[in-house]
């Protein structure tokens, strides 16, 4: 059933690809994570150049068993990661999904990814947009 | 008169730095002993805090977006620091874990140090953990909700400055800068030298 979603999804994202979109993502990125971590984060900007808001409901990979929209924030110095239904890209405006901030999180794949990989997202919007991302795995501060 | 307003400088003490990030404590806080096992399997006490500066941040292996960005950025910290002329040791960094169910020492062997040869890490039981902590201030706790095996961790963000008598000298809050904490740092050892 999943395999069929997503393949449904790339054909739904083969059709759209053609289409002019109002959204556009730079800097899709992943951090390299150490040997046997068992977490992994990735980070994009979203651009929404359109007249409505865009709403991030879900994001698949083929790399990853499942991904996870979430955001890390500091409260009063207590670092916490809350899991999001959904992200809003306000019209006209971007969010950048980046460290300490809204993330994806996705467990680590049994071989490790490293610097120089690359590896598929395809971001599912609320209004059935979807939009294929290609990531670099980075180590980065 | 001039007499007396030179001898007054020349006998005070030197002021406490002006720290662009840290906040350093008014008074050191000793810190009592504790008992942790780091990486390598090897006892992690008091004793190891002592003769080293030390900075120590609290996380957990499963963190993928906090706890490798702060430990990317402390392995920044050394990177300033070791171009430093005139420091004979660089501080220690220790990553202590907040979650010691799941972070066992083998894990942390990879996760630690994959950020700089020289980190340590370390874990102990709960109250061992506890006991460390709660001196420094440092706050954690499971995130409620999750499932037994599968949960988030809320942890204080702060990196923890321990000067060599293995005393809690200075906080650093965030957002971490990498180049205002190693500029900091120094400011904070020639202070305690100075005032030893």
């Amino acid at each position: 059933m999943k395999r069929s979603l997503l393949t449904l999804t790339l054909w739904a994202w083969s059709l759209l690809a053609t289409a002019d979109s109002t959204l556009q993502v730079e800097n899709a990125w992943l951090r390299e994570a150490p040997p046997n971590a068992h977490m992994m984060a990735a980070y994009m900007t979203l651009n929404n150049t359109g007249s409505g808001d865009a709403v991030l409901t879900q994001v698949e990979s083929p790399a990853f068993s499942h991904v996870m929209l979430h955001k890390s924030e500091v409260v009063d110095g207590m670092a916490r990661m809350i899991h999001q239904d959904e992200i809003i890209i306000p019209a006209q405006g971007a969010v950048e999904l980046k460290p300490g901030s809204f993330h994806l999180m996705m467990p680590a794949p049994a071989k490790r990814l490293v610097e120089g990989d690359r590896v598929d997202f395809i971001l599912t919007f609320s209004n059935g947009d979807t939009i294929k991302v290609q990531a670099d795995v980075r180590k980065k501060p | 008169m001039l007499l007396f307003a030179v001898l007054l400088v020349a006998c005070s003490r030197p002021e406490p730095p002006k720290l662009s990030q840290g906040t350093l404590l008014p008074s050191a806080k000793p810190v009592t002993d504790f008992q942790l096992t780091d990486h390598r399997g090897q006892p992690f006490t008091l004793k190891n805090l002592k003769h080293n500066w030390t900075f120590a941040f609290f996380g957990y292996t499963h963190c993928p977006d906090v706890c490798p960005t702060s430990m990317a950025m402390l392995a920044q910290v050394q990177g300033n620091l070791e171009k430093q002329d005139g420091l004979d040791k660089l501080p220690q960094v220790v990553f202590v874990s907040v979650d010691p169910e799941r972070d066992t020492a083998a894990l942390l062997s990879e996760f630690v140090p994959y950020f700089h040869a020289d980190f340590i890490g370390a874990s102990g039981d709960a109250q061992n953990t506890l006991n460390l902590t709660r001196q420094l201030g440092i706050l954690y706790g499971k995130t409620e909700g999750s499932a037994a095996d599968n949960y988030l961790v809320d942890h204080s963000a702060a990196i923890i400055l321990l000067d060599p008598d293995g005393a809690f000298r200075a906080v650093f809050g965030v957002p971490h800068d990498p180049t205002l904490i190693a500029s900091d740092f120094l400011a904070i050892k020639d202070y305690y030298e100075a005032t030893q």
